[in-house]
């Protein structure tokens, strides 16, 4: 028979049972949809971690004390320092590299802040004058603090707009002196709006120059350092000079862990990555439980319909139209499935994405044709039984089936 | 040469532990244009008699020609050819598609025909189908489903169907047993105005009127042929 003739008659028998047809395609629906709608939650997760990465500012380099493990790149276990990260390692690293832009020694603490009335907890970073470029702060009201302003260690702060705000409320901040913890300092910078950046709010901290820091939270060490290397090709390098003066400084010890912004991201592209495919794994066992209800409705229709099989075959079809016929209808059924599932999951994603523009899990157009072609594979590979089964019936038999 | 023959043609079969001889060496030759009733009582082996003729079944032991070549050796495609070129049935119950109205049904051979390298376009087959549907006497009724037919209407369709291809020979198993004195005279008018044709009509039955009007009459028992009358 013709192809032709036989998808206008598996049509036809399709039609011709509307309700069974569309509740038999509603578990491929289901199956294909999910496929499709978690991938996309997946790809949509990662672009959003990524974007949030990328945000820190490109050609970062992370040096954190403490060795780790090479093949993760996500840092090393707290605390687990040799030996201690100092505001002279920073001045090595600037003294000595040629392929670094800018470096600073990172300091960490919380602070209860107090200006008059208001008072406020918030998280203070010691830096020097250099962070700024490092992880593109920008700086709105005033400026951040100076060199001289570090090495003399002058009490000066830069905060961010929201501590402004709640200290301050619409009053100028510039000039005006908070008291962190005991000491006092005075405001020479806000902070531009700058939102969140890997789920840190810098619009909630304050920046207080390196030494000034140290002697805050009465602390010999860094918590770290962060340098930007001059170029995104010279990133390898910046971190082999970087490697080389540390380890020189530590008698060939390398008891710290480098990070660039580029590992990191493919660190957290592999896992999320990961996270994806195992999504999409277990979207594709509801695809096979749809199957499953493809091939169930085809057993029946091959069961009900032995009569029609065996006046098909008297009048002139072959074993292999009766296969086809019956294989086709289960690929139609597929079919219209794996259509629905990827129409309708597409149509989610961008509602979605409509509601909440700031998580864009618009569907990756490279699951569509997979998706798609799975879900015809799922109606071939659960329909060719029961069609199989119908094209072996024998003519008398069936013509005798009641 | 003949146009069917069977040659000492046996069939067997179990229905539990029970063994059942349904065809005993039966021998004949039908040639072309013949018109022949095959009578017994029930279980006589008449109807396995006849789908064995017509393909549908296969001898145990024995060997059936058709036009000198045999049977016994054709592929499943090639018999599904000689069904659907040469050969037309009409059945006791009719048979039909219950979804597909007259006009589909009867189109339902000419479908086939591609499988067997004989496209036709649908508009011829529709044209075929139209045409025999005229011829009995349903031309009014082609958008009519089975349901809305009378039993008659639907063995006539049944008959067009049988015809659309123009094959050499129908068989028929018990075709007006389901039907009214009425309706089953006008089938086997129309079964005598096919015979006129040249068409060869296989028709078993219990019904004294088409044995009456056979040319030539078998009678089976027990699965053997105990009488080959021939009125001419």
């Amino acid at each position: 028979m013709q192809t032709s003739a036989i998808l206008r008659m598996s049509l036809e028998s399709l039609w011709a049972q509307k309700l069974r047809t569309l509740l038999t395609i509603l578990g491929m629906v289901i199956g294909v949809g999910s496929v499709v709608l978690l991938v996309s939650v997946g790809e949509g997760a990662k672009r959003y971690v990524m974007r949030e990465f990328e945000g820190l500012g490109s050609n970062l380099i992370v040096v954190q004390p403490g060795k780790s493990d090479k093949k993760t790149h996500l840092g090393p276990p707290v605390g687990a320092a040799q030996r201690k990260m100092t505001v002279s390692d920073v001045s090595a690293i600037e003294r000595t590299a040629r392929n670094i832009e800018a470096v600073s020694g990172l300091v960490l603490g919380t602070v209860s802040a107090r200006y008059e009335e208001s008072l406020s907890n918030i998280t203070v970073f010691g830096t020097n004058e250099q962070f700024p470029d490092i992880l593109s702060i920008a700086v709105g009201q005033g400026g951040y603090f100076t060199r001289e302003e570090d090495e003399y260690r002058r009490r000066v702060v830069v905060i961010g707009r929201n501590v402004a705000h709640e200290l301050f409320g619409d009053l100028s901040p510039l000039g005006r002196r908070i008291k962190l913890n005991e000491s006092e300092f005075r405001i020479v910078g806000v902070l531009a709006p700058m939102g969140d950046k890997l789920g840190l709010s810098f619009d909630e901290l304050a920046f207080i120059p390196t030494q000034a820091a140290l002697k805050l939270f009465n602390e010999d060490k860094l918590f770290g350092i962060r340098a930007k290397a001059s170029s995104r090709v010279g990133m390898d390098d910046a971190v082999e000079e970087i490697r080389e003066i540390l380890r020189e400084r530590r008698d060939g010890e390398e008891d710290f862990t480098i990070l660039t912004q580029l590992s990191m991201m493919e660190s957290l592209n592999t896992i999320l990555s990961m996270l994806t495919y195992v999504l999409a794994a277990i979207a594709t066992i509801s695809l096979i439980v749809g199957g499953i209800g493809i091939m169930n409705i085809t057993w029946v229709s091959v069961i009900e319909r032995t009569q029609e099989i065996g006046i098909r075959r008297a009048v002139g079809a072959r074993r292999r139209d009766i296969l086809q016929q019956f294989l086709s209808e289960a690929l139609g059924l597929s079919f219209l499935g794996g259509l629905l599932g990827v129409g309708g999951a597409l149509a989610i994603t961008y509602i979605l994405y409509a509601v909440f523009p700031a998580f864009d899990m618009r569907s990756p157009w490279w699951i569509l044709l997979p998706a798609f072609g799975m879900s015809l594979l799922v109606g071939v590979v659960f329909g060719v039984g029961p069609a199989w089964r119908a094209s072996r019936i024998e003519t008398l038999d069936a013509l005798r089936y009641e | 040469m003949a146009l069917l023959s069977l040659r000492t043609i046996n069939k067997m079969f179990y229905r539990g532990d029970e063994e059942i001889h349904a065809v005993r060496d039966v021998n004949l030759e039908i040639n072309e244009s013949e018109f022949i009733a095959i009578t017994g009582s029930s279980g006589s082996g008449k109807s396995t008699l006849l789908y064995m003729m017509g393909l549908l079944d296969v001898p145990t032991s024995g060997e059936y020609l058709i036009r000198g070549s045999a049977t016994s050796t054709l592929s499943d495609a090639e018999r599904a050819r000689l069904r659907n070129q040469y050969m037309g049935f009409v059945f006791q119950s009719f048979h039909l598609l219950a979804r597909a109205t007259a006009l589909k049904n009867v189109m339902m051979p000419l479908l086939y025909s591609a499988s067997h390298g004989e496209t036709k376009e649908t508009r011829l087959q529709e044209e075929m189908a139209l045409s025999v549907l005229q011829r009995v006497g349903l031309a009014e009724r082609i958008h009519h489903i089975p349901n809305q037919l009378s039993g008659g209407q639907r063995q006539r369709v049944a008959i067009a169907r049988a015809i659309v291809n123009n094959p050499r020979v129908i068989f028929a198993d018990e075709p007006t047993g389901n039907l009214d004195s009425k309706s089953g005279g006008e089938i086997i008018e129309l079964f005598e105005s096919l015979h006129r044709e040249g068409v060869t009509v296989v028709i078993v039955t219990h019904d004294p009127r088409i044995a009456e009007r056979a040319p030539r009459r078998l009678v089976l028992e027990d699965g053997s042929i105990v009488g080959d009358i021939n009125a001419n």
